[in-house]
């Protein structure tokens, strides 16, 4: 049996020792670090808003489940509260799925989860409170994204203006801090950060400062010198340096950044908030990049304010929601340069986040942007919402009400398996 | 024949008697092992890398030197480091059956390994450390076969534990995950992992840790001549 044993592994190694082609990444929108989750998933956890006088008021991680062969699906699992409200908006795993960090954009705490010993039930395990005195004055923890052994944080904002100029920090796993990396004079601004490994490549996009989200939607869009200070840029790396290499120029707030997931794609997309538009981020010939738009949201003289990008696993699909029309869009990207709309669907008022299953057959939507942005211009609607998707068109599953179950605001989803 | 020829040879024969009357296909795959690792120029990056000492490597945690069990089947220190050296440690085991797992630690080992004996600047610098973490299947003999199989040119140890009251402690100071998968019958039948290597100096601070589509030997040897110009 040893022999047996010994034989598979050196047969292993010898065949490795050639060239090989490693499939990255994981349910499509997370960190190709993490080990993938290809079946089906078992819950979603929702990183949630608390709404004062709704339920407990706080924020809190709610496990919904999803799988139809169990008897929780469609319904909460579990909530767990962290007591007050904290502006609560992006969360992310540990490399080994074990931890969910998620943070509060107005005080800058992060929170973390153990989702490993009761997936059913995750548990609060470690506040960090010094988020800001650590990072030199970074402001608003943002994109959680893991990376070997630690967890790279994108800032939005910083404690000597609140304004925009920000930067990326690093933790370890343990919740030690590790180093800041500001973005560069030009492209100050940050939101959200994603590798493509393969390339040595780190993109960072571009949101607003403290003074800006934290704000009213309606008379932030009054304030004509406050809409000048949101970003128009995103920042090519050198991922193992941690080096700004190249600024683009991508107008009006570029928000979610997805890579191409096929080892032998070298593009990424964006979409940008202020001016609905798709961008494609490519690699030219000289090994630098150019962002190039490749089409509408909506009508942008409507200002749809697409929010949420999620491309599929074969970098077919891409899913774009949009909060002010409440609607998805799924553009066919085989061309990455020729977005072409393929179908799209009213899911709910202020649609925001949308999260698919790394098969593509499952999409799930949530509803909350940020605490004074919800409810501008249209009902504030609560909830989250599962869909099928065949290829061609979305059918829904089931949906569940937030506000009913007094639970609060959903916004971020993360997919977990009862057996991780 | 080689050394590694001959001594898989012997080690798969009984199985490759049985079935195909001849060698194990395996044990075949096995020897191309040292021929492939000759050729250390593939596959190419798609990207430059970054010029050393023009980046930090800040220190991300820090270790301990735990003793272990070595394949000679005595006690030691596993990283075991003087002033000066650095240690590339990786947790393995044998009954690994993930590509993209064991196998591509252990085979981009075999290249850093062949890199290192080549280079005389480094390869008295630098110590390959292999554990396992499945010691109650992974005994020293069975490490020592290992260590036959993939014939180290330069200074590459390899290590299991007594029991899993010894492993857990290095798991958890590495942050090395373990999960026992079982069959339906409640056998074990893997043991679920993420794929990390460590870069670690001489004061035990975990300095890089690479994992699947970033662990390249030319960047582990980027990253110790980053770190011997600190």
């Amino acid at each position: 049996m040893h022999r047996l044993r010994m034989a598979l592994c050196l047969g292993l190694v010898a065949a490795l020792v050639a060239p090989v082609a490693v499939s990255l990444a994981d349910e499509t929108c997370q960190s190709p670090y993490l080990p993938r989750l290809t079946g089906q998933e078992d819950f979603v956890y929702v990183w949630t808003l608390g709404v004062e006088g709704l339920g407990d008021g706080s924020d809190k991680l709610v496990t919904v489940g999803v799988n139809p062969a169990r008897a929780d699906y469609g319904k909460v699992v579990s909530s767990v509260s962290i007591g007050g409200r904290h502006e609560a908006h992006h969360a992310g795993f540990t490399d080994d799925r074990r931890q969910i960090w998620a943070g509060g954009l107005d005080d800058s705490r992060i929170y973390v989860f153990d989702v490993h010993s009761n997936p059913e039930q995750p548990k609060l395990v470690r506040t960090i409170d010094d988020f800001v005195e650590k990072s030199g004055g970074v402001v608003g923890p943002h994109t959680f994204y893991a990376l070997p052994g630690r967890m790279l944080i994108t800032g939005l904002s910083n404690s000597k203006d609140w304004g925009g100029k920000t930067a990326l920090v690093e933790y370890n796993n343990d919740g030690e801090y590790i180093r800041t990396m500001w973005l560069p004079e030009g492209a100050e601004y940050g939101y959200d950060v994603r590798v493509k490994p393969e390339l040595n490549r780190m993109l960072t996009s571009s949101f607003t400062g403290h003074k800006n989200y934290m704000r009213n939607l309606g008379e932030l869009l009054g304030d004509e010198e406050a809409m000048k200070k949101f970003g128009n840029t995103m920042v090519v790396w050198d991922f193992h340096a941690r080096k700004p290499l190249q600024t683009l120029a991508v107008a009006g707030a570029p928000l979610e950044i997805r890579w191409a997931l096929r080892p032998e794609h070298d593009y990424g997309f964006t979409s940008t908030a202020l001016t609905s538009k798709l961008w494609g981020i490519f690699r030219k010939e000289d090994g630098s990049f150019e962002a190039v738009d490749i089409g509408d949201i909506g009508d942008p003289a409507k200002v749809p304010l697409p929010v949420d990008i999620s491309l599929s696993a074969d970098d077919r699909f891409l899913f774009v929601d949009s909060f002010m029309d409440g609607t998805v869009r799924i553009y066919d990207v085989s061309d990455p340069r020729k977005a072409r709309l393929v179908h799209e669907r009213v899911i709910g008022p202020q649609v925001n986040m949308v999260s698919q299953s790394w098969d593509g057959k499952r999409l799930y939507f949530t509803s909350s942007l940020l605490a004074n942005w919800d409810g501008t211009g249209h009902e504030d609607a609560q909830y989250f919402k599962a869909f099928g998707w065949d290829g061609k068109a979305l059918a829904p599953q089931f949906e569940i009400d937030f506000k009913k179950e007094a639970l609060g605001r959903p916004h971020i989803m993360n997919l977990g398996s009862a057996g991780s | 024949m080689g050394r590694l020829a001959l001594v898989l040879a012997l080690l798969f024969a009984p199985l490759g008697a049985g079935a195909h009357g001849g060698s194990h296909p395996n044990a075949e795959a096995a020897t191309s092992v040292e021929a492939k690792a000759a050729d250390p120029g593939t596959p190419d990056l798609a990207y430059e890398l970054p010029v050393a000492g023009s980046y930090d490597l800040p220190p991300i945690l820090r270790v301990e030197d735990h003793a272990l069990l070595g394949s000679d089947g005595e006690r030691a220190a596993m990283l075991g480091l003087a002033s000066g050296q650095f240690a590339i440690v990786s947790f393995v085991y044998l009954g690994c059956r993930d590509p993209a797992g064991c196998p591509l630690a252990l085979a981009t080992l075999v290249r850093l390994d062949r890199t290192l004996a080549a280079r005389s600047d480094l390869a008295s610098r630098v110590r390959l450390v292999s554990v396992s973490f499945d010691p109650r299947h992974d005994r020293p003999d069975d490490l020592a076969r290992l260590r036959e199989g993939l014939s180290p040119r330069a200074d590459w140890r390899f290590f299991t534990a007594e029991g899993e009251s010894d492993l857990l402690p290095v798991l958890a100071d590495f942050g090395q995950n373990v999960d026992v998968i079982p069959d339906e019958t409640g056998e074990t039948v893997a043991l679920g992992h993420v794929l990390k290597v460590f870069l670690v100096d001489s004061s035990g601070r975990v300095r890089n840790v690479y994992s699947t589509g970033f662990l390249d030997h030319r960047l582990l040897i980027r990253d110790v001549e980053t770190l011997l110009l600190e």
